[in-house]
């Protein structure tokens, strides 16, 4: 009996405590700078490399290029760009490759939709999705690897 | 007139709440008397091994995070822990403290959340709130460091993926003591209480030559009197500049493996203070690394203390850059095994409490 | 993962002591044991594993696996009471398993292997040596294939009962390629 009454004592305490939750959908929540949401991805500086499709452990990024169409310049410009969020798990692998920081992650979260179609997002999309961009790209990982 | 008996054949589970997750348990009973079971698996079965043949080193990395979810980082530690024993790297000092850091929390955190969800399968209904407003700050961290709650993707083969943020490091200072207050009350709240001794004291009870036989680790190892943890016994990592105790009971029942567990978020957060301690100023997060990961032929074993037990990675590798053959030796998997044995003339109620007492994680068993 | 480590290090910054020539040493002497107390011809091989801390890997005789199992549980200078992991494996020539044991009072370590051919791998089973093995032969049964003779329960267990196919054989075909 003297157990019980003393965890009671406990739970009486606990009663004038601060508030720990949070009121999430009427107040956004924000996540700290190096949150991984969902990616924004900018066209202009993609080089084409393919280097976010082939390091995705899930396959869920698809891209084509086309020549340039400028044809003083070399080299390729992204034609499409699309991410399936129903495979993609935020492992920021794409953006931790990308040699131009074209794909980089934001704080936004929010994908619940009502469809699965709805889920496959497409260049434009990506391209839009511009706000709250991580400032913190360059992480501790050498992106260049051990042979400079 | 005697009144007619018959065996009855109930399914607990796949969806139980105190299943954690989709496991079932056929148990035969009578009355109220477990006469057999018989747990069946492979619900959350995603074939990790299977999928690993088939990715980068780096890319399995995620899918580590995903078997035992609740324990992410000492997953990722022991995939990484395996390559670079195999292709003998040096892991810079800044990473290996970061390395311990996150892993300690890691192992409080889940200690925490077992400490809440077995109360509430006990039914007490408050320390499942405290303990998710703790475990909450330590989520919030990892958070910080690595940008994700629950699957970190933290760990890379050579280092870690992120250095510590502005003041995260004084943040983890400041939570040491914090806990260590909040760790008397939850004392007094539990450990304490008639119904809960009740409850716990002397079911699920087994001797210190099954649990070997049986191959149990971690806390279940540990409840009957074997001092066997990984981090004394198999130092990895830098554990042998710390110092901490093992906690070791011996009764070897429910009431055993709790009091194990519960001490040792208390030792985590002496390793804690001791590593933020002697953090390095400054140096590398990330050692030489190729850009191309070739892990040289060969075969080599590791095994690291989760906090469920010894979480093992078994690696034969053909000079690729996929591994030829990847097993994860998961200590849910391992220590869920003795759990027909234990039922075995118990009543329903007590499978909930020997069950949870066990710490599984169906994610890990099914892998 | 080497002999010679104290339980209990109280002092920090030091290196374990690995005791890298008493290793061939125990490697003969475990060979020669395991020589007379079994049979002439129950080790195949026995050769450190340099990449895994010289741990002492033992290619077994598949006809005495089981009576090397035994004897190096009971016989009082192996000891090996603790089985940490059970892998099996497709090498694509053979199918082998492997039992990765530890003494808990001499705190040493060893590895036991035994091969088996593809058509139609068996096994002898080691869950009457330790208990642990039960399940991780099942697994090894269920995902490569493997029959583990004398094995108390041989079933399926992470894979539904009619399922057709060993998924981690290397020529297993997904059932649908999609997923």
């Amino acid at each position: 009996m003297k157990g019980i009454l003393k965890g009671m004592g406990v739970t009486f305490k606990a009663m004038t405590d601060k508030k720990v939750t949070y009121a999430y959908p009427d107040v956004p929540i924000n996540m700290p700078d190096r949150f991984r949401g969902i990616q924004h991805f900018d066209p202009e500086k993609c080089i084409v490399c393919n280097q976010c499709a082939r390091i995705c452990p899930t396959d869920c990024i698809q891209l084509t290029g086309k020549a340039n169409p400028d044809p003083t310049k070399k080299g390729k410009v992204i034609d499409t760009y699309d991410i399936n969020f129903e495979l993609c798990i935020l492992c920021d692998l794409c953006t931790e490759v990308c040699p131009t920081e074209a794909i980089v992650m934001t704080n936004n979260f929010e994908l619940a939709s009502y469809s699965r179609d709805e889920l496959f997002k497409n260049l434009d999309w990506l391209n839009e999705n511009n706000q709250l961009i991580r400032q913190e790209n360059n992480s501790a990982m050498p992106k260049k690897g051990g042979e400079k | 007139m005697a009144i007619r008996t018959e065996e009855l054949l109930l399914n607990v589970g796949p969806q139980h709440p105190s299943t954690h997750g989709v496991f079932r348990v056929v148990v035969h009973i009578d009355g109220e008397v477990i006469t057999s079971s018989d747990p069946v698996m492979g619900y959350l079965h995603r074939g990790t091994e299977k999928l690993a043949e088939n990715l980068t080193y780096t890319q399995i990395i995620p899918y580590t995070d995903r078997m035992d979810y609740v324990s992410a980082m000492t997953n990722n530690y022991v995939l990484c822990h395996a390559v670079e024993t195999l292709m003998g790297l040096e892991i810079p000092e800044r990473a290996e403290y970061l390395r311990v850091i996150v892993m300690e929390l890691q192992r409080i955190a889940s200690h925490l959340l077992w400490w809440g969800t077995y109360l509430l399968d006990i039914g007490a209904m408050s320390p499942f709130l405290f303990a998710f407003r703790d475990r909450e700050m330590i989520l919030d961290f990892f958070n910080e460091l690595c940008g994700a709650r629950l699957t970190y993707n933290y760990m890379r083969i050579g280092g870690v993926k992120w250095d510590a943020p502005e003041g995260w490091i004084e943040k983890i200072r400041n939570y040491v003591p914090y806990l260590r207050q909040q760790l008397i009350e939850y004392d007094a709240l539990v450990n304490g209480n008639e119904i809960f001794l009740a409850r716990l004291k002397g079911v699920g009870k087994y001797s210190a030559e099954d649990a070997i036989n049986y191959g149990l680790s971690g806390a279940c190892l540990r409840s009957t009197g074997v001092k066997w943890d990984l981090r004394k016994d198999r130092p990895y990592s830098i554990y042998n500049r710390f110092e901490f105790d093992v906690p070791v009971e011996t009764e070897g029942d429910c009431y055993a493996r709790y009091l194990i567990r519960f001490a040792e978020i208390s030792e985590s957060l002496k390793i804690l203070e001791q590593a933020v301690e002697q953090f390095p100023a400054e140096g590398e997060t990330m050692g030489k690394v190729p850009r191309v990961l070739r892990v040289p032929e060969g075969e080599v074993y590791v095994g690291i203390e989760s906090p469920r037990g010894e979480i093992g990675c078994h690696i034969i590798s053909k000079g690729k850059d996929k591994p030829y053959r990847l097993k994860f030796r998961r200590p849910s998997f391992v220590n869920l095994q003795i759990l027909p044995k234990l039922l075995e003339g118990e009543t329903m109620t007590n499978l909930v409490t020997i069950l949870g007492s066990i710490d599984i994680v169906v994610g890990e068993v099914d892998a | 993962m080497s002999d010679g480590i104290q339980k209990d290090q109280p002092t920090p910054n030091v290196e374990p002591v690995i005791e890298a020539p008493a290793e061939p040493v125990q490697l003969h002497v475990w060979h020669q044991l395991l020589v007379d107390r079994v049979s002439q011809d129950a080790v195949i091989s026995c050769v450190p594993n340099a990449k895994n801390n010289d741990l002492i890997t033992i290619i077994v005789n598949p006809e005495h696996f089981l009576s090397t199992a035994t004897v190096l549980k009971n016989d009082e200078q192996f000891q090996f009471d603790y089985c940490r992991n059970v892998s099996g494996s497709d090498l694509e020539t053979h199918m082998e398993v492997a039992y990765y044991l530890c003494s808990m009072t001499l705190n040493h370590e060893v590895c036991i292997k035994a091969t088996t051919n593809r058509e139609t791998p068996e096994v002898q089973s080691l869950t009457s040596v330790w208990e642990t093995a039960n399940w991780n032969e099942r697994e090894i049964f269920d995902l490569l294939g493997i029959n583990f003779t004398g094995h108390p329960d041989m079933r399926r267990i992470m894979m539904p009962d009619n399922w057709v196919g060993h998924p981690l054989r290397k020529d297993y075909v997904p059932l649908d390629p999609e997923v």
